[in-house]
C-alpha cells in the first residue's frame, strides 16, 4: 500500500549571496578569520519546514493550504525527494511523481511527437510505455498535425494544452500537483477537469497544493494547513479548510 | 556515502534514454536549422588542425605526413577532454530547473555532458580517419589497442566532470578558474609539439598526468604502443579519481538541489 510519513522533518535552505558563493572569498576568508570586515560568511539560512510529522495513507486526497511562502512547496518536493530533509526522515512506498511545472523539459526545436518522449522519459516512464500512451496524449491534446511542427510554432495555448496532456498521462501511486494550472479555452478546460479526476483516480495519494478553497473542498477528503514551514492544522477538509478561512477572514 | 552514490549511478545509467536524449537536443539547438548541422564542427576543426599544423609544422621543421596526423588526433582528443571537463563545471548549475523539479538520479547531467562530446568527438573523428587515409596507416598491430586506451581516457574525463560539477555548483567563481586552467594544461601539455623536443624542461612532460593520458589514445594511432609507465598513471588516475569523484558526489549528492 502506498504511503508517506514525515518524522520530524526539518529543512534548512541555505540562500548564498554572492560571496558565499565565491571560492577566491572562502579561500581568503580562512586566513583571516574573526576580522569585522570579512565576519559574514555569505549564507543566510531559511527554515522551511520545521518539525514536521505527517503520515498520509492510500486514499488520502489532501488539499495543502496555507499563505504565500507558508512551505506548500517545499513540503512537497521533499515529500518528492527532491529535497532531502536536513533533520528527520522522509519513508514512503510507492511510485511519487511531482507535477510541480508542467511544461518542464519541453524543447522549443523539437516536434510536439519529439516533445511527448522527452517529458515522458522525465517523469520517468519507459519507452513502452510512452509509445502505449501516445495514442491517448495525441488524441486528447487535440493538436492534430501540429504535432509534426517544432514547438516554437505553438502558440502559448498549444503548448500548455501539450504539456498537460503528457502530464496528466503519467500513471502515479502518490502525486504531487502544485497549482494546477489555467489551461487553454473554455472547451478544454472542461476536458481538462475530466482528465484530472481521471488522473486522481488512478493514484492511491493525491497532495494537492491550491489556493482555491472550494476547488479543495470538491476534491479532498482532508486538508494540511501549513504556516511558517509548521503543520498548522491536519485534519477532514471541512474543518481545516474552515478554520483556515477564519483565520484569513 | 558510497550506497548513495551507488544507487545513484545505478539508477543514472539505467535512465540513459534520457541523457542520450538531453545531449543530442543541446547539439540539435546549437546548430538547429544549418544545413551542415553539427559538421561545423568538423570543418572548423579541420580549418585549425590545418592551419596550425603548416605553421607549426614548418616552425618545428616537421615532416608533415608524420606531424599532420600526430596534431589532429592529439587536439581532437584534447578538445574532447577539455570541453567535457569545461562544460562538465556547468552540468548541474545549467540544469537546474530540472534538478529542482523532478527527482531524476543526478549523475545523468554529467552523462549528459559526457554524451555530449562523444558525439561531437566522432564527427571530428572524421579528420583524424581521413589524415590516416591520406598518409597511411603506421602500424595495424597496435592500432587496437586504441579501443581500451579511448575508454580509459573517457573514464578519466568523466571523473573529472563529476567533480568540478560538483564542486562549481557550490562555488560559482570555479568554472571561470577551470577554464583558466584549461588555457594553461593546454600549453604545458604536448598537444602541438611532441613530448620529446622540450629537452632540457622534460619534466613538463614527464611530470604532468595529461600529457600521459593524450599519449595513451595518440600513440596507438601514430603506430606507437604507449608505455607502461603510461598505461599505470591512466589506469591509477582513473581508479583514484573515480573514487575520490564517487565519495566527494555521495557525500553532497543531496545538496546538490539546495546549491543549484
Amino acid at each position: 500500500m502506498a504511503f508517506i510519513e514525515l518524522k520530524g522533518a526539518c529543512l534548512d535552505l541555505p540562500i548564498y549571496d554572492v560571496q558565499g558563493r565565491s571560492l577566491k572569498k572562502q579561500v581568503l576568508r580562512m586566513g583571516r578569520r574573526n576580522t569585522i570586515a570579512e565576519d559574514s560568511d555569505g549564507v543566510v539560512v531559511v527554515k522551511a519546514l520545521d518539525n514536521v510529522d505527517l503520515r498520509f495513507e492510500a486514499g488520502d486526497r489532501i488539499g495543502l493550504i496555507g499563505r504565500n511562502g507558508a512551505g506548500k512547496s517545499t513540503l512537497l518536493r521533499t515529500m518528492a525527494g527532491i529535497y532531502a530533509p536536513t533533520r528527520g526522515t522522509v519513508a514512503s512506498n510507492g511510485k511519487i511523481v511531482p507535477l510541480l511545472d508542467i511544461s518542464l523539459g519541453m524543447d522549443d526545436n523539437s516536434t510536439g511527437m519529439q516533445n511527448i518522449r522527452l517529458r515522458g522519459l522525465l517523469l520517468g516512464m519507459t519507452d513502452a510505455e510512452i509509445k502505449a500512451k501516445t495514442e491517448s496524449i495525441v488524441q486528447f491534446c487535440e493538436l492534430g498535425d501540429y504535432l509534426d511542427l517544432p514547438l516554437r510554432t505553438y502558440s502559448s495555448g498549444m503548448r500548455v494544452r501539450l504539456a498537460f496532456a503528457v502530464s496528466t498521462a503519467v500513471d502515479a501511486e502518490i502525486l504531487l500537483l502544485d497549482e494546477v494550472m489555467g489551461v487553454g479555452d473554455a472547451a478544454f478546460m472542461h476536458k481538462a477537469q475530466e482528465r484530472l479526476h481521471d488522473l486522481h483516480s488512478r493514484a492511491e495519494i493525491v497532495v494537492l497544493a491550491m489556493h482555491a478553497n472550494s476547488e479543495i473542498r470538491r476534491v479532498c477528503n482532508k486538508a494540511l494547513w501549513m504556516d511558517g514551514g509548521r503543520v498548522r492544522a491536519f485534519g477532514p477538509v471541512e474543518e481545516v479548510v474552515a478554520a483556515y478561512e477564519q483565520h484569513v477572514g | 556515502m558510497f550506497n548513495l552514490i551507488f544507487i545513484d549511478l545505478k539508477q543514472s545509467i539505467a535512465s540513459y534514454r534520457l541523457w542520450t536524449l538531453l545531449g543530442w537536443l543541446e547539439i540539435r539547438q546549437r546548430y538547429a536549422r544549418s544545413r551542415v548541422g553539427p559538421f561545423w564542427l568538423t570543418i572548423s576543426m579541420g580549418v585549425m588542425i590545418g592551419s596550425i599544423g603548416v605553421v607549426y609544422g614548418s616552425l618545428f621543421g616537421q615532416k608533415m605526413s608524420d606531424y599532420l596526423p600526430f596534431l589532429a588526433i592529439s587536439l581532437v582528443m584534447w578538445t574532447m577532454f577539455a570541453q567535457t571537463v569545461q562544460e562538465g563545471s556547468i552540468a548541474y548549475i545549467n540544469s537546474a530547473t530540472y534538478i529542482r523539479q523532478a527527482a531524476t538520479p543526478k549523475l545523468i547531467y554529467v552523462f549528459q555532458v559526457m554524451w555530449r562530446n562523444l558525439v561531437i568527438l566522432a564527427h571530428n573523428f572524421i579528420i583524424v580517419l581521413i589524415l590516416l587515409a591520406v598518409y597511411g596507416v603506421k602500424d595495424w598491430a597496435v592500432l587496437p589497442v586504441f579501443i581500451p586506451a579511448l575508454l580509459l581516457y573517457l573514464a578519466n574525463a568523466l571523473w573529472v566532470a563529476m567533480l568540478v560539477g560538483l564542486l562549481s555548483a557550490r562555488f560559482r567563481d570555479l568554472p571561470q578558474i577551470i577554464s583558466a586552467l584549461i588555457q594553461i594544461a593546454f600549453y604545458v601539455t604536448p598537444i602541438i609539439y611532441r613530448p620529446d623536443s622540450l629537452k632540457r624542461f622534460s619534466f613538463i612532460v614527464e611530470l604532468n598526468p595529461l600529457a600521459h593520458l593524450i599519449e595513451l589514445v595518440r600513440a596507438p594511432l601514430i603506430g606507437q604502443m604507449p608505455s607502461l609507465t603510461t598505461w599505470c598513471v591512466a589506469i591509477g588516475l582513473a581508479v583514484a579519481g573515480w573514487t575520490f569523484a564517487l565519495a566527494m558526489t555521495g557525500r553532497y549528492l543531496k545538496r546538490i538541489p539546495y546549491w543549484v
